[in-house]
């Protein structure tokens, strides 16, 4: 292992780390300054709703394709969510992986398993640029970040792929470039649309929170839909 | 806050209290959208434009988020070009803003219940709304209901002798049509079990509902009362996104609800009411209350339940769909009971799809009815709504909303669809059987 590859994997990788942690605390620091809203009247609808159901169903609502409309009438693009998603988790879990616990990728099955799943979130990395450069309504809500953010974790998939037999046999330009891209995305991300893992949960907790007391959450009858 | 190039009276002090309305929820749905647009095709104003990114609710969203990730958030403020952040400066800028959030937008919150990030746009479009209000920028008709409440205390300038006097022959019918002298209506009587609040467009326009209502509270041997006062349960404040009127319309009418000691206030059907009233109304006005309130579409169907009144579906021999009204559905969960009572008061009932949460608006919602200025938009909005009634095959839309009543009777009539709306309160009264008079209320 050369030294550059060393210092990507580990030193680079962990600064990246201490960073990210000092920024999302200042930023969830920052979010927390602003007061929550209070709801003073009493709960309306049906007994079955209420502030804590609406809540859990409201962080639940991202498994359940079923619960909105959205989900439930674009079940490609669903999937394609799901995929990505998993892509993410996979690639975040190598760049752990490959330094800390590397005989995991002995294991054959293991390696597999990995690609297919991080090779299939490239693919729906490029449907998903795709998509966002045809469709009118994605572009004019788009802005540079919005771009930006996908081809590059898109790029990153493409690099985790080719990185998750953790061989260097043919070169290690395949692993630098991957650690290299996953620390900057550490350092990037705190200040890009994708740090909306951060925020959703809070969005979600106030969203249920509210249509749970106002006897929306949860959902109990979902209408057939007749266009 | 400074920023080039410089900045109108009316933008800085939009700046100034935007930062004064920002909460966590509101912070948190401008910070989550990831563009996904999966919400695009949940609302109606696409539906009917197909094509038209404009009418898109992250589109519209954007415009608010745009000043909020210029003045609040890190990447916007440095790179505002890279996040699209902008902010505002002019007057112009402020009247482009006006026509995409009141006139694109009837704040009906489907938009949020279909965004997998928890987006609750309409909130924050509703707060925008108040920021433009503040600055006196806003459709003239909001102009006008606005002053109307605040200076009248009802939104459509009915006066007291005129409330007093319809409610005078309304009550006269009411004994003539049941022969009883002791029908009628009750005003500020202390100590009621029920204080009834109405639609100032009840007086106005439909003075049947009243009639209607009146009828079954004296079936149903009710202890009621209607105040001379402080009747109002509309709230422009809600369309407006102004918290100042919500909460001064709706603590009149609560002081006046205190004020003679009412067990429990009803609400008459009207979606916006009902929310205003019974859900918003102690947030905007800091007050917390002793007293129950519910919709007339519970009281009703609690009537027919305990055995207060009794009914004769026959008499309601049309087919019958329901519309949700928004602010009743997706803002207070009022879906099933009304369901529950028209399936009791008619025989021929049917559904339309989709609906309850999922319901599409009547498109005249968030107060586009008093915006004749977006008129021809809003129609041409309506055709999703249209689509939808005419599919159910029925003759009568009943909603339990006056907004809708209006935003449904006009589209009807632009799509010609030859169909009848009606609220329930219409139908109670019409199948309640008379014959037999209660005359006092059941233990
Ligand atoms: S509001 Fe929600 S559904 Fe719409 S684009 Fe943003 S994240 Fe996606
Ligand atoms: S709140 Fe309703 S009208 Fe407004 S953007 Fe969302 S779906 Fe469209």
């Amino acid at each position: 292992m050369s030294g550059l590859l060393h210092f990507s994997e580990h030193t680079l990788q962990e600064a990246a780390l201490i960073f990210m942690a000092i920024v999302y605390t200042l930023r969830l620091r920052w979010l927390l300054r602003f007061k929550a809203g209070r709801e003073r009247q009493a709960p309306t609808g049906l007994p079955e709703t209420s502030k804590a159901r609406g809540i859990i169903y409201s962080w639940a609502n991202i498994a359940m394709p079923w619960a909105m409309e959205s989900t439930r009438t674009k079940v490609f693009v669903y999937v394609q969510f799901v995929v990505f998603h998993l892509g993410v988790a996979a690639s975040i879990a190598l760049s752990f992986i490959i330094p800390y616990v590397p005989k995991l990728l002995e294991l054959s099955f293991f390696v597999r398993i990995f690609q297919i799943i991080i090779g299939t979130a490239f693919l729906v990395g490029i449907l998903r640029i795709i998509r966002r450069v045809k469709s009118v309504y994605l572009r004019a809500i788009s802005a540079p970040d919005d771009y930006f953010s996908l081809a590059l974790l898109t790029s990153w998939f493409f690099l985790a792929f080719l990185s998750v037999p953790n061989s260097t046999a043919g070169g290690e330009w395949h692993l630098i470039a991957f650690f290299l891209l996953t620390a900057f995305f550490l350092i990037y991300v705190p200040f890009s649309k994708i740090s909306h893992y951060l925020y959703y949960p809070f969005a979600r907790y106030y969203f249920g929170k509210t249509m749970g007391h106002r006897g929306v959450y949860p959902i109990k009858h979902f209408p057939e839909i007749r266009r | 806050m400074s920023d080039s190039p410089a900045r109108s009276q009316k933008a800085q002090k939009v700046l100034e209290r935007f930062a004064k309305k920002l909460n966590r929820q509101m912070v948190g749905s401008l910070l989550a959208c990831v563009h996904c647009g999966m919400c695009t095709d949940a609302c109606h104003y696409v539906l009917a434009n197909p094509g038209d990114p404009t009418f898109a609710p992250a589109y519209k969203a954007d415009q608010v988020r745009r000043i909020f990730k210029r003045h609040f958030d890190w990447t916007g403020r440095v790179f505002p070009w890279w996040v699209k952040a902008k902010s505002v400066y002019s007057d112009d800028d402020l009247e482009q803003l006006k026509d995409i959030i009141f006139g694109k937008c009837t704040n009906c919150r489907r938009c949020s219940i279909n965004c997998p990030m928890g987006v609750d746009f309409a909130t924050f479009n509703r707060m925008a709304r108040g920021l433009l209000v503040s600055v006196g920028v806003m459709p003239e008709g909001v102009a006008v209901a606005s002053k109307d409440q605040w200076e009248l205390g009802n939104q459509m300038g009915v006066l007291r002798e005129d409330y007093l006097e319809t409610l005078d022959w309304v009550s006269e019918e009411l004994r003539q049509e049941l022969g009883d002298p002791n029908a009628g209506i009750p005003i500020d009587v202390m100590n009621c079990d029920v204080v009834y609040a109405i639609n100032p467009r009840e007086i106005k326009y439909d003075p049947r509902t009243i009639a209607d209502a009146a009828k079954i509270f004296h079936l149903a041997g009710e202890n009621w009362t209607m105040p001379s006062e402080g009747w109002d349960m509309t709230n422009f404040g809600l369309f407006s996104g102004d918290d100042d009127l919500g909460g001064a319309v709706a603590r009149r009418l609560y002081d006046k609800v205190e004020e003679l000691r009412g067990k429990k206030l009803v609400i008459s059907e009207c979606g916006h009411g009902y929310r205003s009233t019974r859900c918003e109304g102690q947030n905007w006005g800091g007050v917390d209350v002793d007293f129950e309130m519910e919709s007339s579409v519970i009281t009703m169907l609690r009537y027919i339940k305990e055995g207060r009144i009794r009914i004769d579906p026959f008499k309601n021999n049309k087919s019958y769909t329901y519309h949700d009204s928004c602010n009743n559905a997706r803002s207070c969960g009022l879906f099933e009971e009304p369901r529950e009572l028209l399936q009791i008061v008619c025989n021929d009932f049917r559904e339309m799809y989709p609906n309850r949460a999922e319901n599409y608006c009547c498109t005249g919602g968030g107060g586009a009815m008093s915006m004749s200025e977006y008129s021809a938009q809003r129609l041409k909005s309506a055709k999703i709504k249209a689509d939808q009634l005419k599919a159910t095959g029925a003759k009568v839309v009943v909603t339990s909303c006056h907004n809708c009543v209006d935003g449904l009777t006009d589209l009807i009539r632009y799509y010609k669809l030859g169909m009848e709306v009606m609220q329930l309160v219409n139908l109670v009264a019409n199948a309640a059987i008379v014959k037999e008079k209660v005359t006092a209320a059941l233990p």
